[in-house]
């Protein structure tokens, strides 16, 4: 079976069980098991080659342009892991079977177990760097998983929650680091990156890309000060804590830093830094765990104790000292998986875990009783079990290391650690099994079944073994391991006994003594302990995380307040800032164009316009008078443009101007009339300054544009060229709108008739709402609302205006007008008639569709233009030709005037499916 | 001439903002209405100042105005009117819902 | 000439035009909405897979630069397959809804949505770009309010008003442009730029900074996003979703001139909008965690992260390299993909929250926090790996709003889906299909991260088109302007 199979097995048994939820929790553990049961086996028929020294790898390209692909690989490290992964999991399987309630959703603890499984067996079988990030991170998602899955326990939901913090900001850091390595290594090929030791010590970014992935490997495995997370997590059902903190999760730091010992160890870095953090880490866990009363938290604390152990044999850098660290990883996993099992049932027995309430389970659980007794005993170093052998093995190297050259230190701390590792193994077992019973509850209990107990009992019974029988049950594979992980050939000599001249016996003696007085005076001890106080991780973490969580929601609220004066200010301001520098930054001399010279009217009307401007601005509080002065201002400006050769324009500002007025008009009849008076005069001195600044700015670009000719010939030369020859219409402006640049058009009916469409679906939508603020209703029998002069008059210019609108369309060819212009003129006579005669009578003489106008507008635009395809031409072709009419004389018709009409009808359309909608309103609300 | 069309842009766009800086809606949409007098008049000036020379082919003409700018402000002047347009509905929609007409939207976080 | 590139426009645009006309049935009205989607989906494939060399048309037939001219290029390709695959997922959604029964026009408001996008994403010329802009934003606001409300309402007059300040100032920058230059096509400015005389760059280098606002208007970077949480959390969910791409359209823009009109070899502008453009990305994605982390319910969280999502793309952007716009691509595609699962999961989460939701959620959240296996961590590796000449900012940026990310993420998450109460189902029987649509965004997402490797090779070649715009200039056959 080929790794990448292998690795995907545990997926596909997330899969299975997920959906065999159905058939039960038997079922699901068999599918599950079976999958996990079949990758141990598989990993299995490698052995062979593995143990003779091949590395098998596995490739297929995925993201070759970065360098993540999926490359597998399996050597002598990967197998042991691979072998605890599984083999533990498929025990941990067993187990969670007979432990969980049958109220646990089952099916979706299995399938978080098996997600867990397959992230943690795809990382010791990477053999590319970016592919363990994606399982590295799988972990921590998956593990929040599986520790918040009593999701009804806040501890369980915080415990999840800090777990994947610090993880996965550890993960994070080691995305970081891992891509640095890459780069120096030149490849993320696990392979070729082991091979590259020198390049890589040499390079100035060894020491960032060691911290960031240390930054990684520390948090996962929750060494010193990160190892808070850690009992956190004991929140987590027992069966997932016996998985995560014995073999896997916890290991996954330590497979790191075995994995890339080759090219990261041996440096001064790599010791001051790994050998230390595992040494506090180990005596300063291995004295809070002392002091816990909670089975569960006992072997947390202890696992982080060990879990330094294992990190400060790593950092030793030697061979005999990665031999002893693998060897340590055997152990752990053993004697921790059955001890948090043997937790997991006293807490199903007696219903606690509280040690203080415990004991005396030896006599009504005696099975329980000799498993724990194993487990704990190897845990505290006693020989001839495992555990023993492999502190040992510490003891020693750790009696040979100076730390900045001084000797006894480290000799002094392991010690230390020893004895306060067999101190609370001690009281693990005295305290829990011995003496009598402090529980007063009615709960009598007695050993559990076959169910529970065989997990826990085989790990047992593989301690004892590999106590025993060190050479020749775990030598071979801790070779192969430490092979893997020095590089060389290493050789373990695990024996019980080492001579009389091995330091290791006289540190293991008086760490027994040690602990055994630790046992004796735990009173004392704890009531010392309990007198000082101490920083708890979980309410400076939880300060820490809220702090911030509040700092983030007080910026953001304070940042996003919904001011829009502020976020225009703020705007306005920035791109004031931002085109001073383009412009103080580029290159510029003064405009030599000539310049106009000013007639008195066009000055006169300037100074109209200046002053209005200025008056709108100054007396905006009412609202009625400082419309009708942007009225006056729209009005001078269509006279502007008139002048300065461009009466479409004039025609343009000035019929969109009344719409607009007309528009805002009936707006006002639903706002206020005035505006508050609510601004400070600061606040009125800084809007003044940044609109002057505004001001200044723009008319400076206007100027410099104004007094300058292009810089290259302007497009526009084809378009009066063209005008009549190409367009067939003297009006260059018309000829644009409608042909050359026909398309922009074509867009802007669109929008004018969304326009309406939306403000009909807002209308509609108001209309059913309740309101909050009806307006003033006008009394419909006050006064003469519709004077009949006005009425009468009206009438008469809705011909007129019909008239004028269809004289415009047709002459805006090629004399100012267009369809545009004609559209709103035609909708300002019907306008007119809703001013005058009020909403109904107009209404009930104009049923009219004004959606279908819009519709059949953007339509016939798009037909004109599509008809341009059947003379395999681009869309909005257009064509003309002159045609005889009779009485009227030469007419031309151009397939341009066809998309006029278009515009022509949108617009109306638009226009009057607005207003209407306004109209509409204005009743509803009366 | 060019000074005078630079500051009357100067002036309505130095308008159109201070009045868009205001609290109410009413003052906003006013303040954008003449911000877009403005912009119209900066794209016109865009074309430069040509007095009598109106872009209508003759056989005659002295020479014409750039018709481009011109185009591009008829454009402009419709989408504007179209978005104002809908501002207008929206401000009275959100008047008549809220029973205020400030733009400000206060905590902008809703209710969870 | 093939009129398939056109086609991306018109169809919404006649559909549009015809249920107006017709004012059909809201079922009708379904079957266009839907018929035209899928056909978009299909055009965006076709005309992807001829635009290894860029595709122009010309609309009236006159010569480029004198009428307006499309281009098709692999970018527009990536842009209009991405929009149309949105849509589709969005309109999936809206239809297991019911989400078009509370409000009138909306298909019609989506296919104009539509039509503005294709043509912004299709547009060789920058004035026709500013028409394609404004009818996008006019659709959007349509959408937006779509349902009413008053939240919702008051959100639409900033949303609104903001961008008509952006409008504005697009309209002068266009203005400066055509009055310096004389052009307006795109593809002319780029050929004529470099001949500008080393002593007037100033007036061109204020429209260049000028566009680059207002494309940071659409693409809300730092200072100029206000507009984007409350707009994003307040419109309907389905809305937000298509939105996703809506700020990509100013990320499109900003590559698209940054790399055609003002690159950075351009003397007379330089690295001038690379070097505004980078702390200003960086600002935008530390807002946007920062908010992430700050928000208390889910749209606005959702708003947050898009803002967040959006600094990274910025920033990928902002080095204007080959490398860094192709892996900038990539994350494009996948923070609106995992933008849109996010809004279009908070839309069923007040209603139903069972195992498949959270699973959802999970996914979405993977995705969008860059957590792997999904999309968003090959994402965040490609702009990292791109971006390391600028390794300890750029990679601090992004590795901390990661994790800001990753812990607004779960505490929400955590809160909805393990805390709280589950709701009545009601919505698992009026709506059995609403968790469809965004299990099809997830399934992408999934399909992104499996195939990134064809992907990347797309993008690549992409962005190679981009820094190389010969091909692009040579398509659009520029004439002298005398003949």
């Amino acid at each position: 079976m080929t790794l990448a199979l292998i690795a995907a097995l545990p997926f596909l048994g997330a899969l299975i069980a997920a959906l065999s939820i159905p058939l039960g929790r038997s079922m699901t553990t068999l599918v599950a098991a079976a999958c996990t049961a079949t990758a141990l086996v598989a990993i299995l028929s490698y052995l062979p080659q593995i143990l003779s020294g091949q590395v098998i790898t596995w490739q297929l390209d995925w993201l070759p342009q970065l360098g993540l692909n999926a490359e597998f690989r399996l050597d002598g490290l990967s197998v042991l892991f691979a072998m605890l992964i599984l083999g533990i999991g498929l025990l941990i399987q067993l187990y969670a079977r007979f432990y969980l309630d049958p109220s646990d959703p089952f099916g979706r603890f299995m399938a978080f177990l098996m997600l867990f499984q397959g992230a943690m067996l795809g990382i010791v079988l990477s053999d590319n760097i970016l592919l363990l990030l994606v399982f590295w991170e799988m972990t921590s998602l998956s593990s929040f998983l599986l520790i918040g899955y009593w999701n009804h326990l806040a501890v369980g939901r915080q415990g999840a929650r800090m777990a994947l913090a610090v993880t996965g900001a550890g993960g994070l850091s080691m995305i970081a680091g891992m891509m640095i390595l890459g780069h120096v290594a030149g490849s993320y090929t696990l392979s070729d990156i082991l091979s590259q030791r020198e390049v890589i010590q040499a390079s100035p970014l060894y020491l960032p890309a060691l911290i960031l992935i240390l930054g990684g490997a520390f948090t996962k495995s929750a060494q010193f000060p990160f190892h808070f997370w850690l009992p956190h997590a004991m929140a987590a059902p027992t069966p997932v804590s016996a998985y995560l903190h014995s073999a896997t999760m916890v290991k996954a730091g330590l497979f790191l830093m075995a994995r890339l010992w080759p090219v990261l160890a041996g440096t001064e870095a790599w010791f001051l830094i790994v050998a230390t953090t595992g040494l506090i880490t180990m005596a300063f866990a291995a004295k809070v765990a002392l002091f816990k009363d909670d089975l569960k938290a006992i072997l947390a604390y202890s696992t982080v104790s060990h879990l330094g152990l294992i990190t400060f044999l790593l950092g030793l850098g030697t061979e005999q000292a990665a031999l002893a660290a693998v060897f340590h990883i055997i152990c752990h996993a053993t004697f921790k998986a059955a001890l948090f099992m043997v937790a997991g049932i006293v807490d199903h027995e007696a219903h606690t875990r509280d040690i203080r309430l415990l004991g005396g389970l030896r006599r009504v659980m005696p099975v329980t009783f000799i498993v724990a007794t194993l487990a704990t005993l190897s845990m505290a170093g006693v020989p001839p079990l495992n555990g023993f052998l492999s502190k040992e093995m510490m003891l020693e190297e750790a009696a040979h290391t100076a730390w900045l050259g001084n000797s006894w230190l480290i000799p002094a701390l392991a010690t230390i650690a020893a004895l306060l590792s067999v101190g609370y193994s001690l009281r693990f077992l005295a305290h829990g099994f011995l003496g009598q019973s402090r529980n007063d509850d009615t709960y009598s209990p007695h050993d559990p079944g076959f169910g529970l107990l065989a997990s826990p009992a085989l790990l047992a019974v593989l301690v004892v073994a590999i106590g025993l029988a060190p050479m020749p049950l775990a030598a071979w594979l801790v070779d192969s391991a430490a092979a893997a992980v020095t590089g060389g050939h290493p050789h373990a000599h695990i024996a019980l006994w080492h001579g009389l001249e091995s330091p290791a016996l006289y540190m293991s003696l008086l760490a027994f003594g040690g602990g055994f007085m630790i046992l004796g005076s735990y009173d004392r001890l704890r009531a010392m302990w309990d007198a000082f106080p101490r920083p708890e991780a979980k309410p400076i973490f939880d300060a820490g995380l809220n702090g911030m969580t509040a700092a983030a929601r007080a910026l953001t609220q304070g940042l996003h307040n919904g001011d829009l004066a502020r976020n225009f200010a703020v705007a306005i301001a920035a791109m004031l800032a931002l085109a001073l520098y383009a412009f103080a930054s580029g290159s510029h001399s003064a405009g030599t164009r000539a310049m106009a010279e000013v007639p008195f009217d066009a000055g006169s009307a300037w100074v109209v316009l200046t002053l209005a401007t200025l008056a709108a601005t100054v007396m905006h509080h009412r609202r009625l008078l400082s419309l009708l002065l942007v009225g006056i201002i729209g009005l001078i400006l269509s006279a502007g443009f008139a002048y300065l050769s461009a009466p479409d324009l004039a025609l343009t500002q000035i019929t969109v101007e009344v719409v607009t007025v007309v528009l805002m008009l009936l707006a006002l009849n639903f706002l206020p009339d005035t505006t508050p008076q609510e601004s400070t005069s600061l606040r009125k001195l800084r809007d003044a300054v940044l609109a002057g600044a505004a001001g200044l700015a723009v008319a400076a670009l206007a100027f410099a544009l104004l007094t300058r000719e292009a810089i290259f010939a302007p497009i526009s030369a084809f378009h009066l060229a063209q005008s009549k020859p190409g367009a067939g219409g003297t009006n260059a402006v018309n000829t644009i709108i409608v042909d050359f640049r026909g398309f922009d058009t074509y867009g802007e009916i669109i929008v004018l008739g969304i326009a309406a469409l939306l403000i009909y679906a807002l209308v509609e939508g108001l209309l059913i709402t309740k309101w909050r603020n009806e307006p003033d209703a006008a009394d419909p029998d006050a006064g003469d609302a519709h004077p009949v002069m006005l009425r009468v008059a009206t009438r008469l210019i809705l011909p007129i205006s019909m008239m004028v609108g269809v004289y415009l369309f047709l002459r805006g060819h090629n004399q100012p007008g267009g369809g545009f212009v004609a559209g709103l003129v035609f909708a300002i006579g019907l306008v007119m008639q809703y001013l005058a005669s009020g909403i109904e009578w107009a209404e009930a003489r104009q049923r009219f569709p004004f959606h279908g106008l819009i519709g059949a507008g953007v339509l016939i635009a798009s037909a004109t233009g599509l008809g341009s395809w059947a003379a395999g031409r681009p869309f909005l072709t257009s064509n003309y030709g002159y045609f005889h009419v009779p009485l009227v004389g030469e007419v031309e018709l151009a397939t341009a005037a066809l998309f006029d009409l278009g515009v022509f009808l949108c617009v109306l359309g638009a226009v009057m499916l607005a207003l209407n909608g306004i109209a509409r309103l204005a009743k509803g609300s009366s | 001439m060019e000074l005078l069309v630079a500051i009357a842009i100067g002036a309505l766009t130095a308008s159109g903002v201070y009045l868009m800086l205001r609290q109410r809606s009413f003052p906003v949409i006013l303040g954008l209405s003449l911000l877009s007098y403005a912009v119209n008049l900066f794209i016109f000036a865009a074309g430069r100042l040509a007095p009598e020379l109106p872009p209508i082919i003759t056989k005659t003409a002295a020479g014409y105005t750039d018709p481009l700018p011109q185009a591009l402000v008829l454009t402009a002047i419709v989408i504007s009117f179209g978005m104002t347009a809908v501002l207008v509905i929206m401000a009275i929609g959100a008047f008549l819902t809220s029973g205020d007409d400030r733009v400000s939207t206060g905590d902008a976080e809703e209710e969870a | 000439m093939s009129h398939l590139i056109i086609a991306p426009i018109l169809l919404p645009a006649v559909l549009a035009g015809v249920m107006v006309l017709l004012r059909g049935s809201l079922a009708v009205q379904r079957a266009l909405s839907l018929l035209g989607t899928l056909a978009l989906c299909a055009i965006a494939v076709r005309i992807a897979q001829e635009a290894g060399t860029p595709q122009a048309y010309f609309l009236g037939n006159w010569p480029a630069p004198f009428g307006i001219a499309l281009l098709a290029d692999r970018l527009s390709a990536l842009m209009l397959m991405l929009t149309s695959g949105l849509a589709l997922v969005v309109l999936i959604h809206v239809l297991s809804t019911d989400w078009d029964r509370r409000g009138k026009h909306f298909h019609t408001l989506f296919l104009f949505q539509l039509m503005g996008l294709n043509g912004a994403f299709l547009t060789a010329d920058a004035f026709n770009l500013f028409v394609f802009f404004e009818v996008l934003l006019i659709a959007s606001y349509g959408l937006m309010v779509h349902g009413g409300g008053r939240e919702r309402l008051r959100a639409g007059v900033q949303y609104v008003a903001f961008n008509l300040l952006g409008s504005s100032l697009f309209l002068i920058a266009l203005a400066t442009i055509y009055s310096t230059t004389g052009t307006l096509n795109m593809a002319d400015l780029a050929a004529k730029l470099p001949d500008l005389p080393a002593d007037n760059t100033a007036l061109v280098r204020v429209a260049a900074v000028l566009l680059m606002v207002v494309f940071a208007v659409k693409a809300a970077m730092v200072p100029l996003q206000f507009w984007l949480p409350a707009t994003y959390a307040n419109a309907p969910a389905p809305v937000a979703a298509l939105f996703a791409v809506m700020t990509k359209v100013g990320a499109y823009a900003l590559i698209r001139f940054g790399t055609l009109v003002f690159p950075t070899d351009l003397p007379a502008t330089g690295t001038l909008i690379q070097s505004l453009m980078q702390p200003a990305a960086l600002a935008t994605m530390a807002v946007g965690a920062i908010g992430v982390l700050g928000s208390r319910d889910l749209p606005r969280l959702v708003a947050f992260s898009a803002l967040g999502s959006m600094g990274t793309l910025l920033l990928a952007i902002a080095a204007f390299t080959p490398a860094a716009t192709a892996a900038g691509l990539y994350y494009l595609v996948h923070s609106t993909l995992a933008m849109a699962a996010l809004f279009l999961i908070s839309d069923i989460t007040p209603h139903r929250r069972d195992g498949l939701i959270a699973a959802l959620y999970m996914a979405a959240a993977v995705a969008m926090a860059g957590m792997p296996p999904l999309s968003g961590f090959v994402g965040k590796l490609l702009v990292m790996d791109a971006l390391r000449d600028n390794a300890p900012v750029a990679w601090s940026f992004i590795l901390l709003s990661s994790l800001l990310t990753i812990l607004g993420l779960a505490r929400l998450g955590s809160g909805l889906f393990w805390k709280a109460e589950e709701p009545e189902r009601a919505l698992s029987r009026t709506a059995p299909f609403a968790p469809l649509a965004s299990a099809l965004c997830i399934a992408a997402l999934g399909a992104l991260t499996l195939g990134a490797g064809p992907v990347m090779a797309w993008a690549t070649q992409t962005a190679a088109g981009l820094y190389a715009p010969t091909a692009y200039i040579e398509a659009i056959q520029l004439q002298g302007v005398n003949q």
